[in-house]
């Protein structure tokens, strides 16, 4: 009964790390999602020198469709294989401005039609580790081992979600999150982690926003 | 017998230290996905040079570790889907052909003029890099070098799990994708290819460099040289 306690306590304290969090939006025109009609998840060209990591991509394509209200999002893959070439890093519209002659090119439109897709969802940023201290040491010997000490670092998410709607190939606005978490190490003996999931936290506020953005 | 169980554990930690210093990448032949454009009305060959068959680059890590990758037929396989999507007709050429035995208005050879890669432990970032350059040399039907083109595609993809090789293979794929768009957005306009369906160039105009006299040779001076570069914009400066 004690050892469950303790266990219980364990995975509470590994879980909550110290996390500050804001989402907010910018909109620009009303949105509104029908039944038939579906949303692609993006990440800006890194010849643009955009970082946004695959991961964080992929959590917010899984947080936005999943659940009783998800609403429904085509794979970017599909989406950047079906209009070959021209959603490839290089050639990807930088703005709205684009997106008139993008439409033009031979099947583009139909392609977009015939997948349902709505809105684009362009997203920026990183998770950068911005600070870090303490020290944590390790020995182990014949007789058993353990850890001494105290380590900390702080992670901040910064992302920005630029929505477009194809219907109008304008700007539908923007939702931002910034999420800043420290972790903390101590070791007396046993590491034990308090993590803050910093760049998890950022993905689900962002993809909550954006789907009342969306949906409204 | 500690002895020999000494000696085991010896090579075992030495061949486990060598594993840790060197990582070999095969990659697989990318998929190029059907481009949404109208094809280019000419009838090519494409000439597949020998290197495209096995390509392996090897890059040191100065005092750190060795990365192989070994690129395979990847090349061929590239080129050949992307040319069968981008022109009319397609003709696969192996390295001893000879192209007169051949009906076609263009001749295209494509060739690899440099392959770099960055590793995260270089660029002190979490990403690999790859960088390939390709030469592209077109030839009229009789086998007048008509230009040289140089396309400089880039790709990048996060490190993922322990090892990094799948990142690397993807950072390759995703530069051989680079430069399936830059030569989709910029051939014709850059080489002028569509112009050689009417016929070989004006024999006046064209320099004493042909590709059938001596095949697989690229020593001369070429009548046109077009470089495209895929960081700092696009230069389409054609001689």
């Amino acid at each position: 009964m004690l050892q469950s306690r303790f266990l219980l306590i364990f995975l509470g304290l590994s879980l909550a790390g110290c996390v500050t969090s804001r989402v907010e939006d910018a909109r620009e025109k009303v949105t509104g999602l029908k039944d038939d009609q579906s949303v692609v998840i993006m990440t800006k060209s890194y010849h643009q020198g955009n970082e946004t990591e695959g991961d964080y991509l992929a959590c917010v394509e899984r947080a936005l469709g999943g659940g009783s209200k998800g609403i429904n999002v085509i794979p970017h893959q599909q989406f950047v294989d079906t209009l070959f070439p021209w959603f490839e890093p290089r050639t990807a519209p930088a703005d709205t401005k684009g997106l008139p002659a993008l439409m033009d090119r031979p099947g583009v439109a139909d392609a977009i039609t015939n997948m349902g897709v709505r809105y684009v969802v362009w997203l920026d940023g990183d998770t950068e580790r911005v600070a870090e201290g303490g020290s944590l040491s390790c020995a182990a010997g014949p007789g058993g081992g353990g850890c001494f000490g105290f380590a900390w670092w702080q992670n901040d998410a910064d992302y920005e979600a630029s929505v477009w709607d194809l219907e109008g190939n304008d700007s539908a606005g923007t939702v931002s999150a910034d999420v800043s978490g420290t972790s903390f190490l101590p070791a007396l003996i046993v590491p034990i982690p308090l993590i803050a999931r910093t760049q998890t936290k950022a993905c689900k506020g962002l993809a909550q926003q954006l789907r009342a953005f969306i949906v409204q | 017998m500690i002895d020999k169980l000494r000696s085991v554990s010896l090579a075992g930690l030495a061949a486990i230290l060598m594993v840790g210093c060197s990582s070999t990448v095969t990659m697989e032949a990318p998929t190029i996905p059907e481009p949404r454009i109208d094809k280019i009305p000419v009838d090519v060959a494409v000439r597949i040079p020998a290197e495209f068959e096995h390509f392996v680059h090897v890059e040191e890590v100065l005092g750190k570790d060795t990365w192989t990758i070994d690129l395979g037929r990847s090349n061929a396989a590239f080129f050949t889907q992307l040319f069968g999507h981008m022109f009319d007709s397609l003709i696969v050429l192996g390295p001893d052909d000879d192209p007169r035995d051949y009906q076609f208005d263009a001749l295209i050879e494509p060739a690899i003029d440099g392959f770099e890669f960055s590793t995260p432990g270089q660029s002190q970032s979490q990403a690999f890099a790859v960088w390939i350059r390709y030469r592209m040399s077109v030839f009229d039907s009789v086998g007048n070098r008509a230009s040289t083109w140089t396309v400089n595609a880039y790709g990048k993809s996060q490190k993922e799990g322990m090892g990094g090789g799948d990142s690397l293979e993807r950072a390759a794929v995703l530069a051989m994708r680079d430069a399936a768009a830059l030569i989709i957005m910029q051939m014709d306009r850059t080489t002028k290819i569509s112009q050689l369906a009417n016929g070989p160039l004006d024999p006046e105009s064209v320099e004493s460099d042909t590709v059938f006299a001596e095949a697989g040779t690229d020593s001369e001076e070429p009548a046109s040289v077009i470089g495209i570069f895929a960081i700092g914009g696009i230069d389409d400066a054609a001689e």
